[in-house]
């Protein structure tokens, strides 16, 4: 599988999850039509669309993209009241859930079909255009309310609707006021919410504007009850919270014109609807009854922006020509399928009883909505339509030379965008994220069998939705009801509640269960070799010799498949590095923001795989090292041209496999580290003495900010900022066997190095022995294996090296370094460890040869054990210990450093 | 001998007896008196520590294993006796002798120079809020059933330690059982 559409699978994968979840909440809705919305609800709904807006943006689904925009804004609108939410607003909600599916569906193939394009443009126009403003009257309730105005100024508009919302209801408004304490404030305030949920709406928690004690934080919530002040007293016992009613004056009668505006809130609907699908793809102007914000017509200019997985040109670059020409397409579609419901609008209301009678058909492939509506009018009402109108949604590639070339297009962008990506920076792969070039959009078959993903949950919805409240005037092209079984294109396939994935989402404790279990096979098959090997060679055994052999070749076989079972395991593990890099990159748009910087976020390497496990421990550390780069390895636009570079800053993310390492690499092209500072700041903490800062290189004393307690606050600003708790991002990689290396250069640029293990599962490990103990070192670690007589050891300044082919290499005795009791030996094993630069000898009695080993971690209790990063299991039942050459290497080099 | 201490145990009755039914009895009551909240008993498990009898909430304790041969840990705290490998899992193995000044020094049991186990002392697996942790005991007395008035708190000399691991005394028949927060007791 290659990296894009391993991406891909991912992206489609966690989008399914969305759109079920967004199904569900729908689903809620739904069965309470006609009722008061949860707000809570709604603002999930919200969420889950905002979240796929991101999501798909991230992964250049641009048309996704596009409706759940669309869709978020149509969210918003209702959950701020701008409008109301009515049985159109819900049926073209479910259809947009619709959508997404089919949408995901092509996405899932590799394909883009115009009508579908088409479909969506439309369904985003409807939704822009949808809704009946809410009841807005000139007398504002909030200027009811007894409230500071400065309490009402730092309100959300979120907020501020839902105080309108409740002062209009006439609900009793509260203000609680709780006092914590700062160390647990969290919990406390959490408790209180808990607490007040059941009994009414927190409508906003604002921090008190009265102090509350010395190590204490205060807190007002404006309630809304539903209960009296009785049991909102009651159900607060216990808790902090002070109680005191906030005041409501009575409204004053007044006629306002508006109350006359809201009347006519249908009309307003079918208008805006016949509207834009007139003008064709949406461009128009939102009709006069939605709000300016609702700007879907302008979403293909929003969509590009967002699809970028790069903040550099790349991503513009892929949308523009995109989207112009699969707009002109979407035109024609949506002038096809306007003619379409025309044909068929007269008779919407007929249509649903027919339609709620069986289970909407899935449509995430070839049932665009022309051709269903094409085959609802056949099957229902005029059975006369013509073969070309037949045809053409079926073979959209050849049929309509427009929309081909839109769909072609499109990708040719993307990877031209690509290209110009490798151009400005040769070293970069192409991102991951990108779709998959022409072969994959080369005219599937019509009707390509299962990739089709059906919600349960809208499969439901969506018939009740049209049998309950029959608003299909209202609705668009896309609205057009399920198409009925007869249908020639024959979407009789029960494909239809199939999931668009065949990812399974394992816990990675169960993996890791299957991993040890492999590990304790492994060990009956080393038992089953040793069996084998002596029944062949002693004759001893009453066996024949012949039963030896076969013995011997099938424990061979076993071993193999093992070691498959093995391997593939570990595959199951991986997952590509770029996940944290798409968080990172969210990130750094972010922070740039924030510092005022203007930065060019270059991300390579994503399509390297590491254990599951290290990649979700990685993306703090990673985090980390980026956020000090973008806030203080990188100097301020101004600054840097005064310097004589380019305005704009470089920051890279760059992963690399080398052998059984991945070295990761964070590098900016700022002002980098000062050594001089860093020398400065070292000797006044105490860290490094006057004699030793002047023996140390370079690379040394750079190494120093790692040190805990190098940085504080302070030092922070006098160094530039390196080193802000980079002790804390030096031990996460340690916990995970790695080793994080600086480089920098003043005036340059400052690049960190991370090197990491592949995997922390099974790893091969030499076996050595001291003073009777065994430990496991893995061999990934091990560079070489050298014998020493201990008169070979030489002292150097007190401290003992060894002289290894003309160069000095630091060396500990593992037994001294343990404390375990010294054996006398004659002779040294020495095995040379290293990562990254450093190199140290580990001495030792014996060595025990190598073998494939599970680490366990060692678990909550044994966290802070040095040197040791977990245990395994040699099949004996005796424990052996997994030596942490991380931690090892480190600590023999501060002794050298103390020694020094 | 043995079973006359027995019956005398069984014929008077020692003032912390619970004696409920016996006073109703007593009273003449025929049952329809709100019954005093009946006591529920708690279990514990009962080991033995030197010749000290000590008990933990049953609840606490996962198992009971053998003494499988023990890892030492290398400069780990020195109540960490070392790590054992019990079905796969990987458990820390600790003495609580010397916090209970039972011991001057944890004693040797792990690593290559360690004797083996003696034959009733067992490991005891207790589940404590960092996760599983065995601990070594001498030998394991078996499960009693304590009901909350057989409680008392503990002597005012026992409170003694740093950590308070006691945290009181049971009193079933002749046998004093000296209770422990299992979670102090581990507590680093």
């Amino acid at each position: 599988m290659n990296p894009g559409s391993k991406a891909l699978a991912e992206f489609v994968a966690e989008a399914t999850e969305i759109l079920d979840a967004l199904a569900r909440d729908l689903l809620v809705l739904d069965e309470r039509r006609g009722q008061e919305a949860d707000p809570d609800l709604v603002n999930g709904i919200f969420r889950a669309a905002h979240s796929l807006k991101g999501l798909s943006g991230l992964f250049g689904q641009e048309r996704i993209s596009r409706l759940a925009h669309g869709t978020e804004d149509l969210l918003d609108r209702l959950r701020l009241g701008k409008l109301l939410l009515d049985g159109a607003v819900l049926d073209a909600l479910i259809e947009a859930l619709d959508a997404f599916q089919a949408l995901l569906g092509e996405a899932a193939r590799g394909t883009e079909t115009e009508v579908l394009s088409g479909r969506v443009d439309a369904m985003a126009a409807r939704l822009a255009s949808l809704g009946a403003p809410t009841e807005v009257s000139e007398d504002d309730p909030l200027d009811r309310l007894e409230l500071e105005a400065q309490v009402r100024s730092v309100f959300t508009e979120y907020e501020e609707h839902r105080l309108r919302e409740n002062v209009r209801r006439g609900v009793a408004l509260w203000r609680v006021r709780a006092a914590f304490d700062l160390s647990d404030f969290d919990k406390g305030l959490a408790e209180l919410n808990a607490r007040l949920k059941p009994m009414g709406e927190v409508i906003s928690t604002l921090p008190s504007a009265q102090p509350g004690g010395s190590h204490g934080i205060a807190f007002d919530l404006i309630f809304g009850g539903q209960v009296d002040s009785a049991a909102l007293e009651a159900g607060l016992e216990g808790t902090p919270a002070e109680l005191s009613p906030l005041g409501v004056r009575p409204a004053v009668d007044v006629v306002t014109p508006a109350l006359v505006r809201a009347a006519q809130p249908a009309v307003t609907v079918r208008q805006g609807a016949g509207k834009s699908s007139a003008a064709g793809a949406g461009s128009e102007k939102a009709p006069p009854a939605s709000r300016p914000r609702a700007d879907t017509g302008a979403g293909s200019e929003l969509g590009p922006r967002e699809s970028g997985r790069d903040t550099r040109g790349g991503g513009k670059a892929t949308g523009a020509p995109g989207t112009a020409a699969s707009s002109d397409a979407a035109d024609t579609t949506a002038a096809t399928s306007r003619k379409r419901r025309e044909d068929s609008s007269d008779a919407p209301t007929r249509d649903a009883p027919d339609v709620s009678a069986e289970p909407r058909r899935a449509d995430a492939e070839s049932s665009s909505p022309t051709k269903r509506s094409g085959g609802r009018k056949r099957s229902s009402r005029t059975p006369a339509a013509t073969p070309s109108e037949e045809q053409q949604p079926l073979l959209p590639h050849l049929s309509s030379d427009g929309a081909a070339q839109g769909a072609v297009d499109w990708p040719t962008s993307v990877s031209e965008g690509v290209a110009h990506l490798d151009v400005s920076d040769p070293g970069a792969p192409a991102s991951p994220g990108a779709p998959e070039p022409h072969e994959s959009i080369v005219p599937t078959e019509p009707s390509p069998a299962p990739l089709v993903a059906y919600l349960q949950g809208a499969a439901k919805a969506s018939p009740k939705g049209l049998s309950v409240a029959p608003s299909p005037p209202a609705a668009g092209p896309g609205s057009a009801p399920a198409p009925s079984v007869g249908s020639p294109s024959a979407q009789t396939s029960d494909t239809s509640l199939r999931s668009l994935t065949q990812t399974v989402r394992v816990d990675i404790g169960r993996l890791d269960g299957l991993i040890n279990m492999v590990g304790e096979l492994l060990l009956i098959k080393a038992n089953l070799q040793r069996l084998a090997e002596s029944a062949r060679q002693d004759g001893a055994v009453a066996l024949s010799k012949l039963f030896g052999q076969e013995l011997a070749r099938e424990t061979r076989g076993l071993e193999r498949k093992l070691e498959a079972l093995q391997e593939g395991l570990l595959e199951a593990r991986m997952v590509p590095v770029g996940q944290v890099f798409d968080k990172l990159a969210r990130l750094v748009r972010r922070i740039t923001r924030e510092a005022g910087k203007e930065i060019e976020f270059v991300i390579s390497g994503g399509e390297v795989e590491l254990d599951k496990l290290i990649v979700e421990e990685l993306s703090d550390p990673l985090m980390h090292l980026i956020r000090n780069a973008i806030d203080h390895g990188v100097e301020s636009p101004d600054a840097r041209l005064a310097a004589g570079k380019s305005r704009r800053a470089v920051v890279s993310l760059r992963a690399e496999q080398k052998g059984n390492h991945v070295v990761i690499e964070v590098s900016d092209d700022g002002a980098g580290i000062d050594e001089v500072r860093v020398r400065e700041v070292a000797i006044t903490r105490g860290l490094i003495t006057f004699a030793q800062a002047q023996e140390m290189t370079r690379r040394e004393l750079l190494n120093l900010i790692f040190q805990p307690g190098f940085s504080t606050a302070r030092s922070v600003s006098e160094l530039s900022g390196r080193g802000v708790g980079l002790d804390v991002v030096k031990n996460n990689l340690g916990n995970l066997s790695g080793i994080i290396d600086v480089w920098s250069e003043r005036g340059k640029g400052t690049s960190f190095h991370l090197t990491l293990p592949v995997t922390l599962a099974i790893i091969r490990a030499l076996l050595v022995g001291v003073s009777g103990r065994t430990y496991a070192v893995p061999l990934n670690s091990v560079l070489e294996i050298i014998s020493v007589q201990p008169r070979d050891i030489r002292t150097v300044e007190r401290r003992e090296v060894l002289d290894v082919r003309g160069q000095t290499l630091p060396f500990v005795r593992l037994a001294r370094m343990f404390a375990l009791p010294d054996r006398p030996v004659s002779r040294y094993f020495v095995v040379v460890v290293g990562l990254a630069q450093e190199r140290l000898g580990i001495a030792v009695d014996e060595l025990h040869g190598q073998q494939d080993i599970v680490t366990k971690p060692l678990g909550g209790r044994l966290q802070s054990i040095r040197g040791i990063s977990g245990a395994t299991d040699l099949g004996n039942r005796r424990t052996v210990l997994v030596l942490d050459v991380a931690a090892l290497l480190e600590e023999g080099m501060a002794t050298e450093r103390r020694r020094a | 001998m043995s079973r006359f201490s027995e019956l005398l145990d069984d014929f008077f009755y020692r003032p912390d007896e619970d004696v409920t039914g016996l006073h109703d009895f007593a009273a003449g009551s025929d049952g329809v008196r709100a019954i005093a909240p009946e006591e529920v008993p708690e279990e514990y498990l009962a080991f033995r520590l030197e010749s000290e009898c000590y008990a933990v909430p049953i609840r606490g304790v996962r198992e009971i294993s053998k003494v499988p041969p023990l890892t030492e840990i290398p400069r780990a705290e020195p109540q960490l006796l070392g790590v054992m490998n019990l079905r796969g899992e990987l458990l820390p193995v600790y003495d609580i002798k010397v916090r209970l000044r039972l011991a001057e020094r944890p004693p040797l049991v792990a690593g290559p120079d360690a004797p083996p186990p003696p034959r009733h002392a067992r490991i005891l697996v207790l589940r404590t809020q960092t996760g599983p942790a065995g601990v070594w005991v001498d030998g394991v007395v078996g499960v009693v059933k304590l009901k909350p008035s057989m409680l008392e708190a503990p002597p005012p000399g026992m409170r003694t330690g740093d950590k308070d691991c006691v945290v009181g005394m049971g009193r079933r028949g002749p046998t004093l059982y000296i209770l422990l927060d299992a979670e102090q007791a581990l507590a680093p």
